[in-house]
C-alpha cells in the first residue's frame, strides 16, 4: 500500500488535523447507532459478498474512529492498517447513506488526508 | 479515466518563475491512476524543481499536498487552510481540476503541471491509449464500438473516405483506418445496415460549457433554479 517509509509518525500534525474537524468527528462517532442501515448503500459491500468489513460504518469507525480515540498517537503499522481500509475497501464514491445524517465519506476522506501527510497512500504502480 | 502527461520541467518552471512560495497540489483520482499527478508524482516533481531552482541560484519554497479529487469541492476544503501561505498553486490534476482550483482561489494564480490528453484505457502499468473525446453524442452504437471521433483522422461519421488504403489511413501507414475496422466488425456481427444510412454531421457542442444532469435529478435541479 504505502511507500517504504521508516520515518517516525508526526503525531503533532495528526493531532492538528483531527482538531480541525473535532466536533464533526466526535459527533459522527457518537451518533453511529450501529444499525447497519448504511451497509446496503455501499456498492462494495453489495458486490463483495456482504462482507462486514465493507460496511461504511465499519470503515469509518476503524479509520478515523481509531485515530480519534488514540488522539493521533498511532504507530506506522496502525497507519498502514488504516490506509488499507480507506483505500482498498472504499473508493470514496460518496454514495453511502446514513439515516442519521453522518457524513461517512467526509470522515473516511479525513482519514485518507491524515494518512497522506504521513506518506501512507495508495500506489498505483505496485 | 482521464489520462494526462507531465508537462516539461522547463515549461512548469517558466510558469511559476515569478513566485517564491509554491504549493503543488496533487489529485488522488484519475491522474494518480495514470501515474502522473498523485502524491508520489508531486513529491518527485517538487524534488526536481528544488534541485533545478537551486542550480539556477534562485531557491524557492515548494511544498506539496494531495487531495482526493480536485473535481469535487468537498475535497478542496482542506486547501482553504493553507493557500494563504503560498504565492501560487501548481495543480497536477486534469484541466477540470486545475479550473476548479482556480475558481475556488480566484486571488491565486493556478498553473497546470500536466497536459490532459484523453479519456483512455489502461494498456499496462504506465501505458494508456485514448478511446474517447467526450464529444457528447456517442455514436458507438452504429460504429461497432469503435469511436470515429477519436480514431478516424477526419472524425468522419460516414466513412470510410477515399483515402482508406488496404486497412490503413491515408495520413500514415502506421495508423489503421477506423472505418475499415468499423466495417469489418459490423460485417462480422451481421449488421452492416447500421452504416448504410447517412448520418447527420455532429452538432459540435464542445465550444460551450456543458453541464450534465442525470435524468432522475432533473426535477430537483429545475426546482433550485
Ligand atoms: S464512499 Fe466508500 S463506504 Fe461510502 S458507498 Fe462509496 S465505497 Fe462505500
Ligand atoms: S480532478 Fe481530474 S484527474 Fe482528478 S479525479 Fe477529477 S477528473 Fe480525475
Ligand atoms: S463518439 Fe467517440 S468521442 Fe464521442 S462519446 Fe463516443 S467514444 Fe467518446
Amino acid at each position: 500500500m504505502a511507500e517504504q517509509n521508516n520515518t517516525p509518525v508526526a503525531t503533532e500534525k495528526i493531532k492538528k488535523m483531527l482538531e480541525r474537524k473535532k466536533d464533526k468527528t466526535k459527533l459522527s462517532l457518537r451518533m453511529c447507532a450501529h444499525c447497519t442501515l448504511c451497509a446496503e448503500s455501499c456498492f462494495l459491500f453489495m458486490t463483495r459478498g456482504k462482507d462486514p468489513k465493507y460496511m461504511p460504518s465499519y470503515k469509518f469507525i476503524n479509520s478515523i474512529g481509531k485515530l480519534y480515540k488514540k488522539k493521533g498517537e498511532v504507530d506506522r503499522a496502525t497507519l498502514e492498517e488504516i490506509g488499507d481500509i480507506v483505500w482498498n475497501d472504499c473508493v470514496l464514491c460518496t454514495r453511502c447513506y446514513c439515516p442519521l445524517g453522518i457524513d461517512i465519506p467526509d470522515m473516511i476522506a479525513l482519514a485518507r488526508s491524515i494518512c497522506r501527510t504521513q506518506g501512507v497512500y495508495r500506489q498505483y504502480d505496485k | 479515466m482521464v489520462k494526462a502527461e507531465r508537462k516539461p520541467l522547463e515549461e512548469i518552471k517558466d510558469s511559476i518563475k515569478r513566485y517564491k512560495r509554491i504549493l503543488t497540489v496533487g489529485c488522488g483520482g484519475c491522474v494518480s491512476v495514470c501515474l502522473v499527478g498523485g502524491q508520489k508524482e508531486v513529491n518527485l516533481l517538487n524534488a526536481e524543481l528544488n534541485v533545478s531552482f537551486k542550480a539556477d541560484n534562485s531557491p524557492k519554497q515548494i511544498d506539496g499536498y494531495t487531495v482526493e479529487r480536485q473535481c469535487n469541492a468537498q475535497y478542496l476544503e482542506e486547501l482553504d487552510y493553507m493557500v494563504d501561505n503560498y504565492d501560487c498553486i501548481l495543480s497536477m490534476a486534469c484541466g477540470a481540476g486545475v479550473q476548479h482550483l482556480a475558481e475556488r482561489f480566484p486571488g491565486k494564480p493556478v498553473f497546470p503541471g500536466v497536459n490532459t490528453v484523453a479519456i483512455g484505457i489502461d494498456k499496462d502499468i504506465g501505458m494508456y491509449e485514448e478511446r474517447c473525446r467526450a464529444c457528447g453524442e456517442c455514436v458507438l452504437a452504429y460504429t461497432a464500438g469503435i469511436c470515429p471521433v477519436t480514431r478516424c483522422a477526419k472524425g468522419l461519421f460516414n466513412g470510410p473516405c477515399g483515402g482508406t488504403n488496404s486497412g490503413k489511413c491515408e495520413v500514415s501507414d502506421d495508423i489503421p483506418c477506423a472505418w475499415y475496422e468499423i466495417y469489418n466488425r459490423l460485417e462480422k456481427q451481421g449488421r452492416l445496415e447500421d452504416i448504410m444510412n447517412i448520418r447527420p454531421p455532429m452538432q459540435w457542442q464542445n465550444t460551450t460549457l456543458r453541464t450534465i444532469i442525470q435524468e432522475p435529478y432533473k426535477e430537483r435541479y429545475a426546482k433550485e433554479e
